[in-house]
């Protein structure tokens, strides 16, 4: 990795671990309890009292755009991870299974990921609950996320170093260890950061389409969608939510190195 | 007589690269129909020189200098100043001058059709030509292959036949015999000199070994960091070197081969051979039995594609083939892949391949791993064992973090024998071990090895082309040929008395004569 794609994937972990203190003290820095309405006049612009504004039901934008981030945060947060244990622990076991077993396995995730993995979203939605699109979110992205380990698995596998080690007696089980401490040091941080791209993307997708969370749950996706009706008369009732979703995303394509990743 | 017409004189050239001194002013006088070899590690400045002369510079490489082509005015080096001579460039065939997945013909032919502006066809029968010229050579036919399917003799070929079809006043040679075997380096560095005899071109030749000045037997310059250290002709070279670095690279030379026969080591049976058959359509007669005893050394000498490998993969159970390996009084082919596992805890590998160590791994943890894998150790006593591996390759002043991949040729391949050395092994398997490395480095890694061998007891199976680097480390050798073993016996009796015409060729080879 070169020195300015380092300084690009510290500057992402370093926003990302703002952006988790920020979830963490959520409560201190808002100035309102969530979902706080006629704290102000209706669709005021910004101004002192109130730096984001306020939208169509006097809410404080700047306070809801805080709870929001956490919400949108967290779930991303639990989503990836569920990415990372179905999608990427998935592909570096599946990647040492007999020949034909991982031929069948990648060939039946590939046509998962054939399919883009908000439709995916949707249709896991659809299938269980609300509730659950972290879930469904992160399930959505596995299928990507499989893939690109499977690959990098496989290749270790069956390097020429493998092979030696195989030679020499190395038994399957150390050179698992190898590879997993590897795959670890190497890998890990990149896979969640571009998990988390992706399922942001996918959750806040889903809850502006109302297939997410419902009031009083608002998170960045839900408060853009309901700040439609204002947006072309109160530009700072979405701006400011789209704009803090766009800095999560990007904060984390930076933390994976500006990879374009499992792009939903 | 008259004197030879000058093709190009270089002048006071000086190269830097990101603000790093890669040559010291630097000048070369070169005639019509000359050869000259550049002799030099890696970072010694050859290869600055070449690129000098071909206009191909490094993104951040500034020269400064004269030059002057023929009889005319010098004219300032500058970075995209090439030379108004018909130059060819012919690279080392093992390097990444070709796409190793496409058609060697197909891509010479389209490099070949543009440098002489004609169509595709006329460039491959160009090609055809050319290689009909040599003796040995392949057919265009056959290089039709993808490059990674072909020997690299062939590949070696095609290459030379791409330049010499271009008819340059001037060829540079950027290692091309670098990674090939004794026999094939022979043929190709013959069918260059017959070329160069034919079209009268000059050579400048960039070598790292000096294999190359012997077999040219041509003016030669050595380089070390950017400077010239020696300077003369290949007779008066090979004959005695006067500066300590020409004698370090000249060390590589093979020594006397015909030196008397070695009292074979007599330890128990180790590796038992009975009844082998490589190859299915194989006769009875065919079939391949020797013996492998603690603290020998056996060679597995034939060209790539003779047979050795194939061999190898049985003896270690890698493949099952008809007939009996026993090692270390076990019948491998009555074991399960787990018992056959174990056993090979006891075989270490010291190969020129550069995949052979995970990349990823730190110095330690290589060393470490077969401790870690195999043996109930403290960590004290692995650190240990670890540390004097490592001392005893000259490792030991190495960050130890390090990732194998940051390190050199050279360091990679003392750092396989320090992971074979803290294995213990009963078997050693030592696959071309010099190939690939700078005239120095192949001294060490020679002396390495054998040192290894005299105080490990374990026995070795050297597999090699080059009969001065079985002659080094093995008492006897097994000679293959084309998917047979032709000929075996004392090393010391293969070298005088050959029967076969493939031993034939290999000792010749490795006796390293003048190739014209």
């Amino acid at each position: 990795m070169n020195t300015w794609r380092r300084v690009l994937v510290v500057a992402g972990w370093s926003g990302l671990g703002l952006v988790a203190v920020a979830v963490m003290l959520s409560e201190f820095l808002a100035r309102w309890p969530a979902g706080s309405e006629r704290v102000g006049p209706p669709l005021l612009a910004p101004s002192a009292p109130f730096p984001f504004g306020t939208d169509l039901l006097g809410r404080d934008v700047l306070s809801e755009t805080i709870y929001g981030m956490s919400l949108s945060a967290t779930q991303a947060a639990e989503a990836a991870l569920i990415a990372l244990v179905a999608g990427a622990l998935m592909g570096f076991i599946g990647a040492r299974l007999p020949r034909y077993l991982a031929a069948l396995l990648h060939w039946a995730v590939a046509s998962f990921a054939a399919i883009p993995p908000l439709l995916l979203a949707l249709l896991l939605v659809a299938l269980s609950s609300r509730g659950l699109c972290a879930v469904a979110a992160g399930l959505a992205a596995a299928p990507l996320a499989f893939l690109r380990t499977f690959e990098r698995a496989r290749r270790e596998s069956l390097a020429g170093h493998a092979a030696h080690a195989r030679a020499t007696g190395i038994s399957g089980s150390a050179l698992l260890n190898r590879d997993l401490t590897y795959e670890f040091r190497d890998a890990l941080l990149p896979t969640i950061a571009r998990a988390l791209a992706a399922v942001a993307i996918i959750l806040s997708t889903l809850s502006f389409l109302g297939f997410g969370d419902t009031p009083p749950h608002r998170d960045l996706g839900l408060m853009i969608a309901a700040a439609r009706s204002s947006y072309f008369t109160a530009w700072w009732t979405a701006a400011f939510p789209a704009l803090a979703l766009m800095l999560l995303i990007l904060l984390a394509r930076l933390a994976a190195g500006l990879d374009e990743g499992e792009r939903p | 007589m008259s004197e030879p017409r000058v093709l190009l004189e270089l002048k006071d050239l000086r190269v830097t690269r990101g603000g790093k001194v890669e040559l010291e002013p630097f000048s070369l006088l070169l005639h019509a129909g000359e050869t000259v070899v550049l002799l030099g590690e890696a970072g010694s400045g050859k290869d600055a020189v070449l690129r000098t002369l071909g206009g191909f510079f490094e993104r951040d490489e500034e020269a400064v200098g004269r030059l002057r082509v023929g009889d005319g005015e010098f004219q300032p080096v500058a970075r995209r100043t090439k030379p108004a001579l018909r130059t060819a460039y012919l690279p080392s065939a093992t390097g990444n001058a070709l796409d190793p997945r496409m058609s060697a013909a197909e891509q010479l032919s389209r490099v070949l059709a543009r440098k002489l502006s004609c169509p595709k066809p006329a460039a491959l029968e160009e090609l055809r030509g050319a290689l009909a010229r040599f003796d040995a050579a392949p057919s265009l036919e056959t290089i039709q292959a993808p490059v990674a399917r072909l020997e690299p003799a062939a590949v070696a070929f095609g290459l030379l036949a791409a330049a010499a079809a271009a008819t340059p006043e001037l060829l540079l040679c950027d290692h091309p015999m670098a990674d090939l075997s004794p026999l094939a380096a022979n043929r190709v560095t013959r069918a260059l000199l017959e070329e160069q005899t034919r079209q009268g071109f000059a050579i400048v030749y960039c070598a790292r070994e000096p294999h190359p000045v012997v077999r040219l037997m041509a003016r030669t310059i050595v380089l070390r960091r950017g400077q010239v250290v020696e300077e003369g002709s290949a007779a008066h070279l090979i004959g005695g070197q006067t500066h300590p670095y020409t004698k370090s690279i000249f060390k590589a030379l093979p020594a006397d081969l015909a030196r008397p026969p070695r009292a074979a080591s007599r330890g128990e049976p180790l590796l038992q051979v009975q009844n082998l058959m490589l190859d299915a359509a194989h006769r009875r007669r065919d079939a391949i039995g020797f013996e492998l005893r603690r603290g020998a050394a056996m060679g597995l000498v034939g060209e790539p594609g003779s047979g050795r490998r194939r061999l190898l993969d049985a003896v270690l159970g890698l493949e099952r083939r008809p007939g009996r390996v026993v090692f270390d009084a076990v019948d491998l082919n009555l074991l399960s892949e787990t018992m056959a596992l174990r056993l090979r805890r006891r075989v270490a590998f010291v190969t020129s391949r550069d995949g052979a160590l995970d990349p990823r791994m730190s110095l330690w943890d290589t060393v470490d791993e077969p401790l870690r894998a195999h043996l109930n150790l403290s960590r004290e006593l692995a650190s240990d064992y670890r540390d004097n591996a490592l001392k005893r390759v000259g490792l030991a002043s190495h960050d130890g973090r390090q990732a194998v991949s940051s390190l050199s040729p050279f360091d990679r391949r003392r750092l396989q024998i320090a992971r074979a050395i803290v294995a213990a092994p009963l078997l050693v398997v030592v696959d071309e071990p010099l190939r690939a490395l700078d005239a120095p480095a192949q001294s060490t890694i020679r002396d390495l090895l054998g040192e290894f061998r005299v105080e490990s007891q374990a026995g070795f199976l050297v597999l090699t082309s080059d009969f001065s680097v079985a002659a080094a480390l093995c008492d006897d050798a097994l000679v293959f040929d084309k998917g047979r073993l032709v000929e075996r016996g004392p090393i010391a009796t293969l070298l005088a008395a050959p029967r076969e015409a493939a031993t034939k060729a290999l000792v010749e080879a490795a006796t390293l004569k003048p190739a014209a």
